[in-house]
């Protein structure tokens, strides 16, 4: 459909709470919040800690590794607003687990679809939109 | 002070479900239409009319076309009704079981006797308000590609198979057993009997899921009218009394950054339930579950302490249909009787109260005196559902 290739994939709002994550993607770091006060981790980001609640949270760069704990390959476009990405399709999406730092929610690439599995290691890649955002993706290793 | 007992169901409505062009005559109708059609038949059920719902309870739900913030105003306003208690379903498909609790508490501490809970969406056939998403969908799924529920529900699904070792044959079985009931349900949108191989080789939406795992979105209205114990007795219908009722809202199962996906709010939401009814888990004898997707029943059963966790010789060995061991799904649930948005799950009430009553027709559950309804919403970054909530109704106060 033409029209799909001429449609917009969305984009995150950019807010006060999670700015910092968004500047570290552009920058080529995957930047996480941690708590101070008790060291959990905090994503997505918040105002204060889901646990402890303290407000005082810290933004530490992470490694950018971990492992796939789940995913699925995206055959169907569902909704106007991710027509986008209809010529993507088939595509991963997974739920990645750093190794030191919370469970992302990305993409896969640079891998065959069926190549993909739970446990797969994989490190974070920055993928520049080309409209002022970078989204951090991930890639076999 | 406990709700048990204090409140039934007397009264429900529902319209037919349409997909607007699927089938032949379906005709275009907007959500107030339904409204109305939905009360009309609940007020008719329960033998009261408008006219009885002054000064009493309204519970308009959210729905996701009609999520503008005075909707229960414009509800009352569609109806023709001046509530003198007005509440409101925020908690997507969980808000129609939510409500019953809510609606028992407002019942039992005397602001009303009754209240009329409602719910409808036409997707279909007008376009609706604002459809917002929350800002962790915006921000860090949208972004990525993220297709909503089905991939959602794809990410617990694939964990599932992963940690459980359930295959196609099992989930494909909840699927069969349900088809089967709609069968039986005049009410039932989709009727024709299915088979295993016939889930088998339903296309892949979003893997693993396929397309008999998912729901079915449709135009719909939905409502039912709680009543004071004492109320409920001079009615028409045979009272569905609330023994136990449970909610639990943003449960996280392991750490807040990552949880345990394959638990749900409903272990709660199910324990406080069966707690507050003092009913044992083997005289209950159906199971509505909210079902927009297969493997979501599974592990609600497993929350709810039917089965262990990842028992894959429970699910072989069980049969589900209304006349085995453990009946579920005995309307056919969402996926073949239609998803009004989050009107759909008051299907799963709905049935509870029709099954208690009597009123199951050739889908009846033989000597049933209690069933649980559950219901589930919004699906949390990176975990299982949001909203949850549960509630065990009984033929006996």
């Amino acid at each position: 459909m033409a029209d799909d290739k001429l449609a917009k994939k969305p984009l995150p709002e950019i807010t006060p709470v999670n700015q910092p994550f968004w500047d570290g993607a552009k920058a080529g770091k995957l930047m996480m919040q941690k708590c101070q006060d008790c060291g959990t981790w905090v994503f997505c980001p918040r105002p204060v800690c889901g646990d402890c609640a303290s407000d005082r949270l810290d933004w530490v760069q992470v490694g950018g590794k971990g492992k796939i704990f789940c995913f699925t390959v995206v055959r169907e476009v569902v909704g106007q607003a991710l027509r986008g990405f209809a010529p993507d399709i088939p595509y991963v999406t997974a739920w990645v687990d750093l190794d030191d730092g919370p469970r992302f929610c990305s993409n896969v690439i640079g891998c065959p679809i069926e190549k993909v599995h739970i446990d797969m290691p994989v490190e974070v890649v920055f993928e520049d939109s080309g409209d002022g955002v970078t989204l951090p993706k991930f890639k076999p290793c | 002070m406990s709700i048990r007992g204090k409140t039934a169901v007397v009264g429900i409505g529902e319209t037919p479900t349409d997909r607007l062009g699927s089938k032949p005559d379906e005709a275009r109708k907007s959500t107030a239409e339904y409204l109305a059609w939905a009360a009309r038949l609940a007020m008719e059920d329960a033998g009261l009319t408008k006219k009885d719902f002054d000064g009493q309870g309204l519970a308009a739900i959210y729905t996701t076309n009609h999520s503008q913030p005075f909707w229960p105003e414009e509800v009352a306003a569609i109806l023709g009704i001046t509530p003198g208690v007005s509440l409101a379903g925020g908690n997507g498909g969980a808000s129609s079981v939510s409500l019953l609790g809510h609606a028992a508490a407002a019942i039992s501490a005397g602001l009303c006797d009754l209240v009329l809970v409602i719910a409808a969406a036409s997707p279909f056939g007008e376009r609706g308000g604002h459809r917002g998403a929350p800002a962790d969908t915006r921000d860090y799924e949208m972004p990525f590609g993220v297709m909503g529920p089905n991939c959602k529900i794809s990410f617990v699904m694939s964990r599932y198979m992963h940690e459980s070792g359930m295959t196609e044959e099992h989930f494909g079985k909840i699927a069969v057993t349900g088809r089967y009931h709609a069968s039986l349900n005049p009410n039932a949108y989709l009727r024709k009997p299915i088979t295993i191989e016939d889930y088998k080789k339903s296309r892949l939406i979003s893997d693993p899921i396929r397309l008999l795992d998912c729901v079915l979105p449709a135009n719909g209205g939905k409502a039912y009218i709680m009543a004071s114990a004492e109320r409920a007795k001079d009615l028409r219908k045979k009272p569905a009394y609330l023994l136990g009722w449970g909610e639990c809202n943003n449960a996280s199962y392991g750490p807040r950054y990552r949880a345990n996906p394959l638990i749900t709010g409903i272990t709660q939401a199910g324990k406080r339930a069966f707690d507050m009814s003092g009913v044992a888990h083997k005289d209950i004898r159906c199971l509505n579950l909210y079902d927009d997707y297969i493997p979501i029943v599974m592990i609600q059963i497993e929350d709810l302490g039917f089965s262990g966790r990842n028992d894959k010789a429970f699910f072989e060995k069980t049969d589900f249909t209304f006349k085995g061991d453990l009946p579920i799904q005995t309307s056919g649930g969402m996926i073949n009787c239609g998803q009004p948005s989050t009107t759909g799950g008051m299907l799963h009430v709905l049935e509870t109260v029709r099954q208690i009553r009597g009123e199951g027709g050739d889908r009846q559950v033989p000597n049933i005196k209690f069933g649980i309804s559950t219901g589930v919403g919004a699906v949390n970054y990176g975990k299982n559902f949001g909203c949850t909530a549960a509630a065990i109704l009984g033929s006996e106060a």
